[in-house]
Parts: structure tokens; sequence; C-alpha cells
């Protein structure tokens, strides 16, 4: 496993610097934080100081809790600089300025412990360049860490390492990246761009100079870009708003300085006039006036106005309608070869994406691998480019190339009348340099839904769910619903299941490869369940559910969850129920109900209450438990890290955080058979509720809220409903309320409130248009 | 022999003590129109009827409307009956007041017009499309072209049509080809041909205002580039007569099955003179105001002549006699039993009461319905009227219309063959109830909107006017075992709805193939909730009923009947709807 490293510092506090530094005091890591002296004052440390104050306010945010923020010491490279030597590692994230850079590695070198490593997160400058003239000990120790913004989101990690670099050290940042930083590491060459921005801006480039060379409104461009070929629906003008335009002319620059004169990048690059009017004008993206894309406020109206390349005058946003794109569906050879300017642009753009990045085979790396992965973490893409050209058919890539007159890389010829990848013996290979496969190897310790799909067949499968073998006695449970959302199908296969468990395996994981864990339940079953009165179907899923968690809590087995992504509603009561919990640290998980109008229903409420009623933290009494609850609840508030989700007691201090999203099976397998080793299931609590008494506070500080306009009519309603249950209805203060009856609760007020106009409407809301309605 | 007398005590009992007209017209702000004012509008539109129209009915099928050089005369009586209508002010009942209209609400127009469809479908087609007229132009008309048009139309000097129909295009309005071209003046320049357009060309009005479908110049393909224009046959003059005859003209009127007394015309319009009526390319908006409206009245025209076929079944089998009772004579003294005795014929006027006593009480739920979408004061409620609206649209039109003919039919064969015979008049009503199920939208079609658009929309938000109240009632009645038939049914229906949803998201044609015997099991317990409510206020009512108890043991038996015989016919669609499309499309093309 990776050595963790106790303190790194990250010298420069930009929005890349403090964002590194953040990730880094995210997994737990001290970090010193250093830059320059300010211009002015007395706070000696205030540049720093400043940088982190405004990552606590940014959205979205770099940290992942208050505490991690508290882990960065700020300094500055006067005072402070000689503390490198604390450091197990020196991050330099400094102006893009060479003399500078080497400035200060001279500096550092005076005063770091021989042998810490230092990287640079430079984006433009390469490692030769960098470490030109410095003497072989720290060019031992050098290497190119390029981390991408925002760092505690992307998950690509490019590291270079020169001829000198030590192997070791390299491995040793790498893992510590991989495993503390949740990174996927992807090895580069030191050639210009390295992988994901070489081919991004030449991809971002050639689809707008072609927009405005085929004629395509800037709408039609993002519709044929994005959706079709996997790209976020941003598209390419949306991307570049968010990035920024007064970055492409600079980039541009760079790359066009910086690539040979043969290279393709040459013949689409070009000075586009209108962009440099734009920039003049503050329109530089959605951190400035607006860009490609704008919202006119004036006229106490927002209008959505897009850029007319014609006319270089804004006009009200117009839906592109192609139906080009109809017509090809998910065929993308088709869209590409589509006549009239929609398939030209496609395959002006596309297919010479697709070329320029069998051209980086060997240039800027080995391996195909890496570039797909590149460009599905660094650019979000859902299939990399070699993935997308095996899609079309490499062939029909090759043909059209020679029959336009352009250039066949040879990395391409060598796929000529095969493909980039192949499953062999149920293990995905990919095509080398050397014409050969070779099989696809995962850095160790990382276990894959999606590789042992390759190889097997699921043990139990049903519509909405599939069970695999992961081996050594332990069993995962993958919801394959739309959004993973939880519907019956879902609980009759986890009934099976835990049979089968009890039986003839060890341990259950529940845990599934989509972007999101699950949303929670079906709402649109559930409403048009709601609407035709089904209400025994719907009061018999609610039941059901109720059962399996309990069943899940109370099975002879240990049950681990591993969430990523969002846990909320009944995915949440997932987690609630689980002898243990193993986060992705990017899980978003909380009891949302409300926001729907109506309340957890599977034991949220119920292990919500005993979490927080047995917290040594808590002060002593039956109200201060389902107070704090209440206020959780009631607000649908979710956790917005696998921290804060700690924070709310939706974890509890033996759950524990994986970083790397692709470490998260092996990581709650593992811990499923810790826990079989000498497994008890738990005993069931009883805990002692305030009863009517208990309610009426509660729904008084509602109707406070609401006298204030705080809570909406139909927030009072819910609220009454959840202040209900978590009190313990009509309970007496001197009793302790069982489990059973807490469902029993849970169930009733659930139905009650079903049947309300109120939460019905929120309901349709929420699933038309994604927004909770505050009626 | 045709018989008619409105059936004015079941209307009664259907306003006044199922829908408690009382509460409703407080409800819509209309507190005035208290029972006894719509009592006497009812008494009056019922003789209005009996002597009126009904005398026209048979002759008017008989004579036919006759075409000679573009002119369309309708037959002997209609002009001065069609006089008498407008001067008794029968037009402009639910009218907007603001255009002369009374503005009674909707629950007694619509009773109204079933009064009319049963004494004479043909002639109620005259002023029945003008008023869908006056709600589009009302809903989506410019003020100056409803100041020009809607006082006339509604006090029925000028009448009004819907023009949508061209050879090549009937159901699938995408096809259509008639265009319209802008002029300078802001007017437009109709051009086309449109086919079975009821009342196209006729002698009754002094001008006829169409309502026509047509493409602008630049309209993209499809639905989605349709518009409507308002073309007047006669321009009117500036002091609002009409004036120069605009270039519609009339080449010709169908011959057909049956409503022969109702004018259907071929149009052409040869550089027509019209405005737009609502925006550009949404005219299929504007239309559905009026075929929403036109669609209900429809169903309204198969339970008015269902009631006509009752009414006249049920005359001849108490005067007819021919062989005894399968018990022995019940009439000794006569040669023999009146044909009344014997059970068939019971079973086919229990069956025709049932059903169409049934529709009244769901036409008059609808109604509620009309009046509370426009004229309720909480905006939730006009939401949730609409809603139901939207949903039972097709269940009434489909049922009322698939009902009018089979209980025709059945009429029919309480006759036997005199029935078969003109005389009687009963072939008629057969003929005439059968467009019901083809026009405004055929059935199949209905079914279609209901099952495919009406059901799954907003995750199924319309259906949730219908089974809310209806599980409601279940549920407070769970003692009462009278309505246990409707809450077995209901159940069905639930599990159908619950399975048409869940089976149409991986395969629309098992929604397509679920359709027709969905809407119709929709029906049923649509019908059986109104028995069971109907029964309900007759027991409370029946001990204190002193000249009534004969109609509320009436009520309670027919109740009975439809639970016993009629509703239990869910369970066998629900199996059919079950069973899938596989056999229904598993033949090659070729094989038919």
């Amino acid at each position: 496993m990776a050595e963790m490293f106790t303190k790194v510092a990250v010298i420069g506090s930009g929005v890349m610097g403090c964002g590194i530094a953040a990730q880094i005091a995210n997994a737990g890591v001290r970090v010193l934080l250093l830059d320059i002296l300010p211009r002015e004052g007395s706070n000696r440390r205030a540049v720093a100081e400043g940088a982190i104050a405004k990552a606590l306010k940014t959205d979205p945010a770099p940290f992942m809790s208050a505490a991690a923020a508290r882990l960065i010491e700020a300094g500055n490279i006067e005072d402070d600089l000689a503390r490198v030597a604390e450091c197990d590692w020196i991050v330099e994230v400094v102006v893009e300025r060479l003399d500078i850079k080497q400035t200060l590695y001279r500096r550092l070198e005076a005063v770091r412990r021989p042998g810490t490593p230092i990287s640079s997160n430079t984006s433009t400058i390469p490692l030769s360049q960098l470490t030109e003239g410095l003497p072989e000990r720290f060019t031992r120790d050098f290497m190119i860490t390029h981390f991408f913004n925002p760092p505690r989101y992307m998950r690509l990690m490019e590291l270079v390492t020169g001829p000198h670099t030590d192997a070791t050290l390299a491995d040793k940042i790498a893992l510590f990246c991989d495993v503390a930083l949740g990174k996927s590491v992807v090895n580069c060459k030191d050639s210009p761009g390295f992988i994901a921005n070489r081919l991004g801006v030449f991809w971002m480039t050639g689809a707008v100079t072609q927009t405005i060379e085929h004629g395509l409104t800037i709408e039609e461009a993002d519709a044929v870009m994005g959706r079709p070929f996997g790209v976020p629906k941003t598209g390419v003008f949306g991307l570049m708003d968010l990035v920024g335009l007064d970055l492409m002319p600079h980039v541009n620059a760079s790359m066009a300085g910086a690539l040979p004169e043969n290279d393709e990048f040459h013949a689409i690059n070009r000075d586009i006039p209108i962009i440099g009017r734009l920039i003049e004008t503050g329109y530089t993206g959605r951190k400035g006036k607006g860009g490609f894309y704008r919202l006119n406020k004036t006229g106490g109206k927002r209008v959505k106005e897009t850029l007319d390349f014609a006319t270089g005058e804004y006009r009200p946003e117009r839906r592109a309608e192609l139906p080009e794109l109809v017509a090809a569906g998910r065929d993308l050879r088709a869209l590409m070869s589509a006549p009239g300017r929609v398939g030209a642009y496609a395959w002006a753009v596309m297919g010479h994406t697709m070329a320029y990045a069998a051209k980086l085979i060997p240039e800027a790396t080995d391996e195909i691998v890496a570039i797909d992965e590149a460009m599905r973490l660094g650019y979000n893409w859902k299939h990399g480019p070699f993935e997308l050209i095996d899609m079309v058919g490499a062939d029909w890539l090759i043909e059209r190339l020679h029959a336009e007159g352009f250039a066949v890389p040879p990395m391409l010829q060598r796929a000529a009348g095969r493909s980039f990848y192949r499953v062999q013996n149920g293990i995905r290979q990919q095509l080398g340099q050397d014409g050969e496969y070779t099989d696809i190897v995962r850095p160790h310790g990382i276990l894959m839904l999606e590789d042992i799909k390759l190889a097997a067949k699921p043990v139990l499968k049903n519509g909405s769910a599939s069970v695999w073998d992961i081996g050594d006695g332990v069993l995962c449970f993958e919801f394959t619903s739309k959004s993973n959302s939880l519907d019956e199908q879902i609980m009759a296969l986890l009934g099976k299941t835990i049979a089968l468990v009890k039986k003839e395996y060890k341990a259950l994981v529940i845990y599934n490869e989509g972007s999101n864990f699950s949303v929670g339940a079906n709402l649109g079953l559930a409403l048009f369940a709601a609407n035709i009165a089904a209400w025994m179907q719907v009061e018999s899923l609610i039941a059901t559910g109720q059962e399996m968690m309990q069943k899940l809590k109370y099975a002879p087995f240990p049950v681990v969850s591993a969430p990523s992504g969002m846990a909320l509603g009944g995915g949440c009561e997932f987690l609630l129920h689980s002898d243990a919990v193993q986060a992705h640290a990017e899980t978003y998980a909380g009891l949302v109900e409300c926001g729907v109008g109506l309340l957890p229903g599977w034991g949220g409420c119920k292990e919500m209450l005993g979490r927080w009623a047995s917290d040594p933290k808590m002060p002593k009494g039956p109200m201060p438990a389902p107070a704090k609850v209440f206020e959780m609840v009631s607000t649908a508030k979710v956790a917005k890290s696998a921290a804060e989700a700690r924070e709310m007691l939706v974890l509890r201090p033996s759950d524990r955080v994986t970083m790397n999203r692709y470490r998260l099976l092996a990581d709650a397998k593992r811990r499923a058979l810790e826990l079989a080793a000498d497994y008890k299931a738990p005993e069931p609590r009883e805990i002692v509720l305030p009863g009517p008494s208990g309610r009426v506070a509660l729904n008084q500080a509602v109707a406070g809220f609401a006298k204030l306009g705080m809570a909406t009519t139909h927030d009072v309603v819910v609220s009454g409903e959840l202040a209900t249950v978590l009190t313990g209805g009509d309970t007496d203060i001197i009793d302790t309320v069982k489990e059973g009856k807490i469902l029993d609760l849970e169930r009733e007020s659930f139905m009650r409130l079903l049947r309300t106009p109120g939460t019905l409407a929120r309901i349709e809301h929420m699933l038309e248009t994604g927004k909770p309605l505050r009626n | 022999m045709q018989v008619y007398k409105a059936p004015l005590r079941d209307m009664r009992f259907v306003l006044h003590e199922l829908h408690n007209s009382a509460a409703h017209v407080a409800e819509i702000g209309q507190p005035d129109v208290a029972e006894e004012l719509i009592d006497s509008i009812l008494e009056e539109a019922g003789k209005f009827a009996t002597d009126i129209l009904l005398p026209l009915n048979a002759s008017g099928d008989e004579e036919g409307c006759r075409y000679e050089n573009g002119v369309v005369r309708t037959p002997k009586g209609f002009i001065e009956a069609y006089k008498k209508f407008c001067e008794g002010g029968w037009g402009a009942l639910a009218s907007d007041p603001a255009y002369g209209g009374q503005g009674l609400p909707e629950i007694v127009g619509k009773m109204v017009e079933e009064m009319q469809c049963s004494a004479n479908l043909s002639f109620g087609l005259y002023p029945g499309l003008t008023h869908g007229a006056t709600l589009a132009l009302q809903g989506h008309g410019t003020d100056e072209l409803k100041q020009a048009y809607l006082p006339k139309m509604i006090d029925g000097t000028w009448s009004g049509t819907m023009c949508l129909t061209e050879p090549q295009c009937g159901t699938d309005l995408g096809l259509m080809r008639t265009k319209a071209v802008p002029q300078e003046d802001g007017s437009y320049r109709i051009s086309g041909a449109k086919i079975f357009i009821s009342a196209g060309e006729h002698d009754l009005t002094e001008n006829i205002v169409h309502l026509v479908l047509a493409r602008l110049p630049d309209a993209p393909k499809g639905i989605k580039g349709v518009s409507m224009f308002l073309v007047p046959k006669f321009l009117p003059t500036e002091d609002g007569r009409p004036g120069a005859r605009n270039g519609v003209t009339c080449t010709a009127i169908e011959h057909k099955m049956g409503l022969k007394a109702s004018a259907t015309t071929q149009l052409y319009f040869d550089e027509a003179v019209g405005w737009l009526v609502g925006e550009p390319n949404k005219g299929m908006r504007a239309m559905f105001t009026m075929m929403n409206a036109e669609r209900l009245s429809v169903g309204i025209q198969g339970l008015g002549v269902a009631e006509t076929a009752y009414q006249s079944a049920a005359f001849y089998a108490k005067d007819r006699i021919q062989g005894r009772a399968l018990a022995g004579a019940r009439y000794p003294d006569r040669a023999a039993d009146p044909i009344i005795v014997h059970p068939d014929v019971r079973r086919s006027l229990m069956t025709i009461r049932a059903y169409v006593e049934g529709c009244r009480a769901l036409s008059g739920w609808v109604a509620t319905a009309l009046d509370l979408e426009t004229k309720a004061a909480d905006p939730v409620r006009r939401q949730e009227a609409e809603d139901f609206v939207a949903i039972m649209t097709p269940v009434v039109k489909a049922l009322f219309t698939d009902l009018g003919f089979e209980l025709s039919s059945m009429a029919l064969q309480v006759y036997g063959g005199h029935g078969y015979i003109r005389d009687h008049g009963m072939e008629q009503l057969v003929r005439d109830a059968r467009i019901c199920m083809i026009y405004e939208g055929a059935n199949g079609i209905q079914a279609l909107d209901l099952v495919g658009r009406k059901m799954p929309a907003h995750m199924g938000r319309f259906l949730r006017g219908f089974f809310h109240p209806v599980q409601a009632f279940i549920e407070e009645n769970a003692a009462d075992p009278k309505v246990l038939p409707l809450a077995k049914s209901f159940a069905a229906l639930q599990q159908a709805t619950a399975h048409i949803a869940t089976v149409s998201l991986k395969d629309p044609e098992e929604a397509g193939a679920a359709a027709t015997d969905y809407l119709r099991m929709f029906g049923l317990v649509a019908l059986g909730y109104m028995w069971a409510r109907a029964a309900k206020v007759a027991a409370e009512k029946l001990p204190a009923a002193n000249g009534d108890a004969g109609f509320y043991q009436a009520k309670l038996t027919t109740a009975q009947f439809f639970a016993d015989r009629l509703l239990p016919q869910t369970s066998a669609l629900w199996s059919s709807i079950k069973a899938g499309k596989a056999s229904m499309m598993a033949l090659e093309d070729a094989a038919f």
C-alpha cells in the first residue's frame, strides 16, 4: 500500500495550487501552502491565507470538510521556504514562467531534505526545459504531476518523468496520488500538452473553426459534438465558456509554438478574430459577461442568448433541430457520413481527432489505453478516441482518410482489419505498437465489476439488479435499474440474495459502477401508483422495503455498502442498514424524501434516531436525538462528501473512506472479509422517545418558520408527519420504543403524505423539472 | 314507431340528487341558476324536442338533403324548426353572455343537447357545430373577429363548421394540403379541397362561418405546420350583414348510410378570404378546444339515440303480443302475452336502460368539470377539472357512441322483422348512430388517445381525477356489500392501468393492442361507479319518497342489474388485455 506522507508542501496558491492543497488535505495529510509576499499590508501570509478563505467559499467546494481546511498551514516563500524540509513531497504550482520556476527550484535545492520528491504542475513547459542546468540530484527527484481543474473532482493526473527521474520515487508519487488523492495516474512522455490537452485542444480548436467553416450555429455544433459522441452535453462551446475564452489564444499559441512544423495542429489552428473581440469586450465565458452563450438580463427578463458567427451579435438561443442526428441514432459512422453540413462537420472534427489520437502513439505515450483514459477522465468523454474508432470501424476510418488524401498514422494502420480493443478469455486486451494484443492490467489492488462481468455470468439477476460472485465467498449486489432507482424487483432480488448468502457465502457487498449509487426509490412508479389510488400496492412496497432493510441489518453475515456519487433517500437507507460502509470520498448521501413531500419510509428515521440517540456527544434526554434528525431530514440535507456524511452520522466512526473510485470495491470486499471473520449480527435497539410533547415542540418550531416565510404550507404538513414519526407517535416518555413501532409510524405517515395533493404535486414537479417544488 | 319523451325525472335525479347542482352552481359563481330554473328549462327543451324536432326525424331521413348547383336544401320543415330553435334561444343556452349567450352551466346545456340528439340527430348537428365553432373562436380569435362573428353565431343567425378532412388526410392531419397565403391587409387567401364537412352548405342560416385548417407558405412539415382560419361564406359588410360571396363553394354532398338530413359537403376553397384564428402553426391547439367539446357532444349523441331506441323498444315490448310467458300465461284474457314477459326481451330492455341511465349520470359528472375548468374560483380546482375532462373525453366519446350503436341495434331486435323495415324508424336509429363511432376521431383513435397520451401524461396525473374519488367511495362504503362488484372491477382496472403503463414503456404496440379493451373497461367501471352512487342516493331517498318510490325502486333494481349482468364484463376485458398483442400481431400482412 501507499506509504502515507505526513506533510506536503504546495508552492503557489492560485486556483490550481490551492485546489491541489485542498485535495491533499482532504486525504487527511497536512499541507504547507506557500505563496509570495503580499504587495501591501502587514500580514506576510495574506496571499495563501486569502486563497484558502476563498476556496472555502468556492462552489463546487475544493474541500470535503471544514476540518480538511484546518490541515493547511499558510506561509510565504520568503519566511517559510526552509520548512519544506518538514515535507515528504514538494509540489510547485507557480506561474507558467520558466525563469521563475527555475529560480524557485534553485532556492528549494538549498533547503529541502535530499531525496524529497519535487514535482511541477506545469501544463505547457517541457520537463527537459524545467530541469535544464539543474544538478542531477535535483533531476533525479523531479517530475511533472499535471492535475486537472478542479483538482478535487477531476480524476486524471498526468505523470511525466525525465530520463534521470528516480523510478522508485515516481512510483511513490503515483501511488500516493492514486490511493490517497484518488487520481487515476496516466504516464505521459515529455511532449507538448502531454496527452489530454494535446488532443483536447486539437479537438476544441477543430470544433470551433469547423463550425464557422461549415456554417453551423453554435447550438447545432454542440448538439452534434455533445451527446452523439458521448461528450458532456455542454459540447465544445459550452465547455469553452466554462474554462474561459481568454485561455484559448494562450493555449493555442503555446501549443503551436511547441509542436513541430509538420504537426496537423497547424492545419486547423487559425486566428479567429471574433474570439479576440469577445475577450476584449469582457466576454470571457462564464466568469465574465458571458461567452458563446450568455444570459441577457436587460429589461428584467432573463433570456438565454447565443453568439451568431455570421453577424457577430447575440440572438435568443435556438434549439438545434437536426434530422441527421435523429436519422443516425447511435450510429456514429452514419452521422459522420450524412450528406450535408452536419455530416461534414462531424467528420471534419471527430474523424480528424480520431486520426490525431492515433498519431499520439508513440509521440505522447506508447499505450492507447492511456489516451482513452486521459480523455475519459480529463475531458469527461464517455468513450476514449480509440473506443470511438472501434465503434465506427478502423477500416472505415482508414479508407475515408485515404480517400480524402490524408495521412493514416501507423498506429491506425495497425488496426486495419481488426479493432483496438478485444476481449480474450474474459480479459480486455489492447493493441500494441508491435501489432500484438496484450492484457490490460489494472494497478495492483483494483477490483472492478466491469472486469468481472467480462468473464462471468451473474449468480442472480432480474430486470433491476444483478448479483456477482467477487471471490473469496463474497457476493456483490448491483443495482441495474434506470438511475439505480429502487423498486419492487430490487427488493425481490435482495430477498433471494440474502437467502443465498446465508446458505453459501460469507458476506455481501452492495455496490455498483453507475455514476450514482442510487437516487432513491423509483418516484415515477410511486407517483403513477398514487395517481391510480393503488394505495395497497404502494404500502406493500414500503412494507417489503422495511422488511428487507431489517433482514439486511440482522442477517447472520456482514453487509458492506460501498457508495459513490449520490446515495439519496432509499439509497441512503441501504447505507444506514449495512454493518459497515466503505464510501468513496465523493459520496453525496442524505435522506431527501421531504423535498418531494414524503419521509424516509424504509427505516431511515429509525436508524438515524438510533445513531443520534447513542452518540456520546449528544446531551441526555429523549428530545435531542429527534430534534437533530428532524433538522436534517425536514430540510432534506445532503452531505456533499463522505466526510460530511460522517458529521451527519450517516457514516459511523467505524465506516471507512476510499479516495480512488477504482479501489472502492476491493476495499469494500476487504472490509467485508474482515467483518466475516468473527461476525455477530447486531442486537435490536430500543430507544426512549419524547412522544406527543416532543411533537408539539417540533411543530411549534416549524410554525415559527412558516410565520417567517421560511417554511411553505406543505412543508408544515410534511414536517408534521415527520415530527410524529421521530417523536415516537403516541408513545409515553417513560417507555422504550421498539424498532417495529417506528417502522409502523414511518409507513403510516408515508401513506398519509402520499395521499395529499401537495405531495403528489411535489413528486410530479421533481420528475418533470428535476427541481423541488416549494408549495 | 319512434317514441320519445324527455326523461325529465332521470335528468333531475342526475343533476340535483346525484351531482348536487345547488352546490355546483354555487361553486361556479352562478347561485341564481336554481333547481326550479333548471327544471323549467329542461321541461321546455323536452317539449321542443318532442313537439318540433321528433316529427321531422323520420321524414327528414326519408327526404334527405338535396344538392343543386352549389346549393343545399334541407328537408321539409327544417327551416321552420330552425327558426323556432333560434327564437327559443336554444342555441345560446351555454354560450358567453358577453356575446349574447345565456351563460347557463354546461350541466344544463348537455342535458338539452341530449334531448335534441334523441329527437333528431341530423337537426342537432347544425347548431351543434355552430356551438363548437364559437368555442374555438372565443378561445383563440382576435377581439375584432369575436365581435364581428360571435353574436350572430350565438343567436343562430349564422352557423359554423369545422373544416379538417381532405381526400388524402383524415386521421393523419399532418398530410394536409390546403394552403393559406398572407395578404398585405392582414387577411389570407385560402385554397384547397375539404371533404366530409358537416353543415358546410345549407339553407338554414343567412351566412356560414367555416373554421378551416390550412398551411402557411413557410409552415413546417406535418401537424406542427397547420394554422386555423376563419372563412365566411359571405364576407360581412361594414354594418355586419352578409356581403360579397367568398370563394368557397359546395361541390357535392355525400350519400351516406344515415344522418341523411344533415348535409355532409365537399367544399372547394378558391382564393377564399380568411383570417387567422390563434397563432400561426398552432391551428391544432385552437382546433382541439373545439374538438374536445365536440367529442363530448358526440358521446352525448350516442346516448341520445340510445334513449329514443329504449323508449321505442319499451313501448313496442309492452304493445306487441306474441306467445306466452315461459312460466305460464301472464295475461290469459288476451290472445297472447306482450313480449315484455320474456326474459330475453327483458335482458335487452334492462341492458339498454342500465347503460343509458349510467351514461347520463357520467355525462353529468363530466359536465360539472366542464363548468369548473372555466368558472371555478380556485385555480387548483380549475386545473383538476381540466385534467378530468382530458381523461374522460376519449372515454365518453368512444364508450357512449359504441353503446349508441349497440343499444339501438338491440332495440331494433326487440321489434324483430318490424325493426328491419323502415316503417317503425328503428333502422334509422341504427344507421344514424353508426356515424358517431367514426367522426370526431374514430373510436380506435380515442382508445389510443387514452392509453398513449392521456394515461402517461404527467406520470398519470389525469387519471387522478377519476381513480381517487372512486377509491375514496369504495373505502367509505367498504361495509356495503352492494359496492363489492365495483370494488372488484375497480381493482382490476387499477391492475390493467399499471400493466399497460408498464408494458407500453417497452413496446408501444402493447398499448395499441390493449387500447380498445381498456377504454371499454374504464368506461364500464366509470358507469359502475355512477350506478353505485346512484343506488346509494336512491336507497337514502326511498324511505321518505312519496310519489317517487317507484322511481327510486327502479334505480335500485337497475343498479343491481348493472352490477350483476354488465359490470362483470370487466373481468373478461382484463383477461384479454393481459393476453397481450402476440396472437393479434402474429400473422404476416400477406396472410390477410
